[in-house]
């Protein structure tokens, strides 16, 4: 989760969040680069008292300042396509697991062996226990195996949702009647937060996604534990 | 007889500017731009490197473990 008063990213819990990092830093640094460059010729125009009202183009200056953005553009687009690229790849994931939007929880289907089902609302603020964070518990968290591709197949029962988890580098849009596909992997043992990221009524801000990545035995054990108790 | 005065630079004044300025420019946008890539990028790049390069994630595991932050599989102790 954020830590209070956070301005950059969350740590990255899966490779492709790592290389989204890695690409930010490259894209800001292009975004410094211009507008250090930009700042100066401002301060430098406004402090001089050379005028000139009578220019009526030059093909130097036209030429300049339509290569150098568009050398900078490709410079930008190239990282970029390869990070679409390979977050598009043929993954052949190890385990899918349906996530449903509905208002105002989240529930997740583990279907590939059993049925399993269940619901995941946020823990209310007075329910919560020292330690927890406000806002974020669930009830029932979605636990994975750490280090597998998983596949998560997004949707919703009534209006408009998104399922994030901002760690794990992971958004998309629950739209009622689609399946919408995302893929990663979590790359570490943990718990990662996520909140509804699209408005969908009065209490879109209160029901938080919670990955719980496992090693494979131990998750096993909780679902086996899961599908008895339901 | 006077002493004229020297005519002054009547053209060339932009050019001029444009000279002693715009190398400081992009000068100072190259040095803001390696700057950032050193003091934030390859801080970055490097810490995720270091993290994963003696990363256990048995030991990791068992720590949150017994730190009690797992739903799905509670301390040893209980």
């Amino acid at each position: 989760m954020a830590h209070p008063s956070q301005l950059g990213f969350q740590d990255a819990a899966s490779p492709v969040m790592e290389e989204l990092l890695h690409f930010h830093d490259h894209a800001l640094m292009i975004v410094f680069l211009i507008s250090t460059l930009v700042l100066y010729i401002i301060i430098a125009m406004v402090s001089t008292k050379l005028t000139n009202k009578y220019i009526l183009d030059s093909q130097e200056i036209e030429i300049v300042w339509t290569v150098l953005p568009a050398v900078i553009l490709i410079l930008i687009a190239l990282p970029s396509l390869r990070i679409l690229y390979l977050m598009d790849e043929i993954n052949d994931p190890h385990l899918t697991i349906k996530a449903m939007g509905h208002q105002w929880y989240w529930s997740y289907e583990y279907t590939d062996y059993e049925n399993l089902g269940f619901d995941s609302y946020m823990i209310p603020t007075q329910d919560l226990n020292p330690g927890q964070f406000r806002l974020l518990e669930t009830d029932h968290r979605m636990v994975i195996p750490m280090e597998s591709p998983i596949r998560v197949l997004v949707s919703a029962e009534d209006v408009l949702h998104s399922w994030a988890v901002p760690s794990l580098g992971v958004k998309m849009d629950a739209v009622p009647g689609r399946l919408n596909q995302t893929a990663f992997i979590a790359s570490r043992p943990g718990v990662f937060y996520g909140q509804c990221s699209e408005i969908c009524g009065a209490n879109h801000s209160f029901m938080p996604i919670v990955v719980e990545s496992v090693p494979l035995e131990h998750f096993e054990n909780w679902s086996s534990l899961m599908l008895k108790d339901a | 007889m006077t002493m004229s005065l020297t005519k002054p630079a009547m053209r060339g004044l932009l050019a001029k500017r444009l000279r002693f300025h715009l190398p400081i420019a992009f000068g100072l946008s190259l040095i803001a731009a390696i700057a950032f890539k050193y003091a934030v990028t390859e801080p970055r790049n490097k810490a995720y490197a270091d993290f994963y390069k003696q990363y256990d994630a048995t030991k990791e595991f068992n720590a949150m473990k017994e730190a009690g932050i797992f739903e799905s599989v509670r301390p040893s102790g209980e």
